[in-house]
């Protein structure tokens, strides 16, 4: 199988003042095969947003090596990361996802337009991909006018818009009741089963990192297994 | 090139409808004085280009001593001089004129002496070959200029004197004792001829004979004169005979008070001024059409700054509200520039948009502020136009040149805090989620 990615003693370090150093990395490796539905869970502070991040090419790490969809990440410069993030990543954070000017309809669709998408396809993916999420009534609706469980839902759309190598979701449901988190965690695991979509998700919920392919946990900014 | 959702734009704007207004209201404010302003400074350089034509069409000669600002007209120009001066070179036709003060002096009455330039008679020779270079071209308000052919009494007037005497086109008005219609009302020049009550020559020399009790001595002694035959002449005393001879000498033609000269085509007006400056130097004063013209252009500078200085205040005032307004939505927006960046938005597109959403803010004070003034100056010019003394005007170029400027005025204060936004490090914007 394909590795989506590839992570060699990933390290970062946050220098505060000269005596108070964080190690939010230190030296981690991982694979995430394509296809897969990896889950990391740790406790707070253990340095899973920050592997995200990187990731997701919004940070750079200061050691390690990172071969996403098997383009080696070590000297992008920040002009091609854009480009690449819109084209390979798809991001869902834990609240307040879409951008409140915006329909659902049009958060799903200015994905597609960073992505380099053609306006009139971008419509029409759109509204799939609302259909997909169970959405295509509301999607004229604003974000203020939706349930968080259904901003999720958009949010997920619009990750999936330009067919990602891989989802990166951090504590997608942290904001959410129980109910609603099962529903979305189902989506995504349905996402996956039928259509191969690779993700890598953060969670707090041990119930739902169980039945993932793989767990990796998070401690210190290592991994512990 | 990004295409940005003008609608999210608007959008945004609407959801933040109390700031957006006022900072629409603080641009508009900028604008609005600029639109008005602008407009003053566009009518008053148009009339200063009247006066200006006027002026720089001639090389204007008058006897030495005569202070034109004060008004201290009357001094004879020998018919003499005026040939001479025909004969310089590079000079094409000489015309002899009188201007006299239009009204009679009142010595009773000292408040009729007025600062400024005083009412004037312009005698004008019609059927001289000389022509004002810029004559034709003179704009006229209402009706037309004089011109050969008239009648003696019909005269055309400028716009001060149709405002000062409440003379209005077709009225039959009196000066001096005798009856003239008006038959041409000149537009405003901010100079000269807003003074000028522009008549025959014919019939400003009998005003003028009739103003001064020694040639009108000397006319009625003419007419006697004339029928002294050379014999009856010659056995008169000599102190007669040298009367007599003076008073058949006498041609009405030959009376000026000033002379205009026009210059051949091809030749520097300004060298023969200057010609006629080094000859004539004791006996008139010369007015050349370059330096009036550079004195002119001094006072058009001057309108032209007060354009500048109204856009300046405007670019001042519109830009710091803009800047204040951009700063503030941005920094309630980094969770979305957050998310847009994420999406894979570029620094560019980022920028390109919160620029171009303050060059719609710019825009829309631009047009509020506009629409203001371009009311403000409708009614005022409304009001004014009863009087004669309109002082705006409305240039459509000039208001869409305002508008373009307002837009470029929101984008260029609208770009240091884009460029702030843009700039903002992803993982700020999303930790603070
Ligand atoms: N910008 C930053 N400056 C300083 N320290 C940071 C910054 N971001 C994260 N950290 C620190 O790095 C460590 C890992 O943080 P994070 O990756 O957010 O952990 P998690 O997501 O597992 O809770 C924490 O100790 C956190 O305080
Ligand atoms: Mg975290």
């Amino acid at each position: 199988m394909k590795n989506v990615i590839e992570a060699k003693g990933l390290k970062k370090i946050y220098k505060m003042s000269k005596t108070n150093i964080v190690h939010a990395l230190n030296g981690v490796d991982l694979n995430v095969e394509e296809g897969e539905f990896t889950a990391i869970i740790g406790p707070s502070g253990s340095g899973k947003s920050t592997l995200m991040h990187i990731f997701g090419l919004l940070d750079k790490p200061d050691e390690g090596t990172l071969i996403i969809d098997g383009i080696d990440m070590s000297d992008l410069k920040d002009k091609e990361a854009y480009k690449l993030r819109a084209k390979k990543i798809g991001f869902v954070f834990q609240g307040f996802n879409l951008i409140p000017a915006l329909s659902a309809l049009e958060n799903i669709m200015l994905a597609g337009k960073y992505g380099g998408m053609k306006m009139s396809e971008r419509k029409q993916r759109a509204i799939e991909l609302l259909k997909l999420v169970g959405l295509e009534s509301r999607m004229n609706h604003k974000p203020n006018e939706l349930s968080g469980g259904q901003q999720q839902r958009v949010a997920i759309a619009r990750a999936l818009m330009n067919k990602p190598a891989i989802i990166l979701a951090d504590e997608p449901t942290g904001e959410l009741d129980t109910k609603t988190s099962l529903e979305i965690i189902e989506l995504m695991k349905k996402l996956n089963r039928e259509d191969k979509q690779t993700f890598l998700l953060v969670t707090h919920n041990m119930e739902v990192a169980k039945d993932c392919n793989k767990i990796v946990e998070m401690r210190d900014g290592k991994r512990v297994s | 090139m990004y295409t940005h959702n003008m609608l999210e734009i608007l959008r945004n704007l609407w959801r933040r409808k109390f700031r957006t207004l006022l900072t629409i209201f603080g641009i508009a404010i900028g604008i609005f004085a600029f639109t008005v302003m602008g407009s003053m400074a566009l009518k008053l350089n148009k009339m200063i280009d009247g006066g200006k034509k006027y002026i720089t069409g001639q090389i204007t000669i008058a006897p030495k001593g005569t202070d034109f600002m004060m008004g201290q007209m009357g001094a004879m120009l020998p018919v003499d001089t005026l040939n001479k001066i025909d004969k310089v070179e590079g000079v094409e036709a000489v015309t002899g004129g009188i201007e006299m003060s239009l009204d009679e002096p009142n010595p009773d009455d000292p408040a009729s002496m007025s600062f400024g330039i005083p009412a004037t008679i312009e005698g004008m020779d019609l059927k001289t070959d000389f022509k004002n270079r810029n004559w034709e071209t003179m704009e006229m308000k209402e009706g037309r200029m004089i011109k050969e052919g008239d009648p003696d009494d019909v005269i055309a007037i400028g716009s001060t004197i149709a405002l000062d005497k409440k003379w209005k086109l077709d009225d039959k008005v009196k000066i001096r004792g005798r009856e003239f219609k008006v038959i041409g009302i000149l537009d405003k020049t901010m100079s000269g001829p807003d003074s000028y009550v522009f008549m025959s020559l014919d019939s400003t020399r009998e005003l003028y004979v009739e103003s001064n009790p020694f040639l009108k001595s000397l006319k009625e002694q003419q007419a006697q004169a004339a029928s002294i035959s050379v014999r009856e002449l010659a056995s008169l005393p000599k102190a007669t005979r040298d009367q007599i001879m003076q008073a058949k000498a006498f041609k009405m033609e030959d009376l000026s008070t000033m002379g205009s000269v026009s210059w051949k085509d091809g030749v520097n007006s300004e060298d023969v001024a200057n010609r006629i400056k080094d000859q004539f130097k004791d006996e008139v004063i010369v007015l050349s059409p370059k330096k009036m013209g550079e004195e002119i252009d001094k006072a058009s500078a001057m309108m032209n700054a007060v354009i500048l200085g109204g856009a300046l205040l405007a670019l001042l005032v519109g830009s710091f509200s803009v800047i204040n307004t951009m700063i503030m939505s941005i920094s309630e927006r980094t969770r979305e520039i957050g998310i847009k960046k994420s999406l894979g938005a570029s620094n560019r597109s980022i920028a390109l948009e919160y620029a171009l959403e303050a060059g719609v803010i710019g825009t829309l004070g631009g047009l509020l502020g506009i629409g203001i003034g371009v009311l403000l100056i409708v009614v005022f010019n409304n009001k004014m136009a009863e009087t004669g003394a309109e002082i705006f005007l409305l240039d459509f170029t000039f208001l869409l040149q305002v508008l373009i400027f307002s837009f470029v005025l929101g984008i260029v204060a609208g770009i240091m805090p884009a460029i702030k936004a843009a700039k903002m490090k992803v993982i700020k914007a999303i930790r603070e989620m």
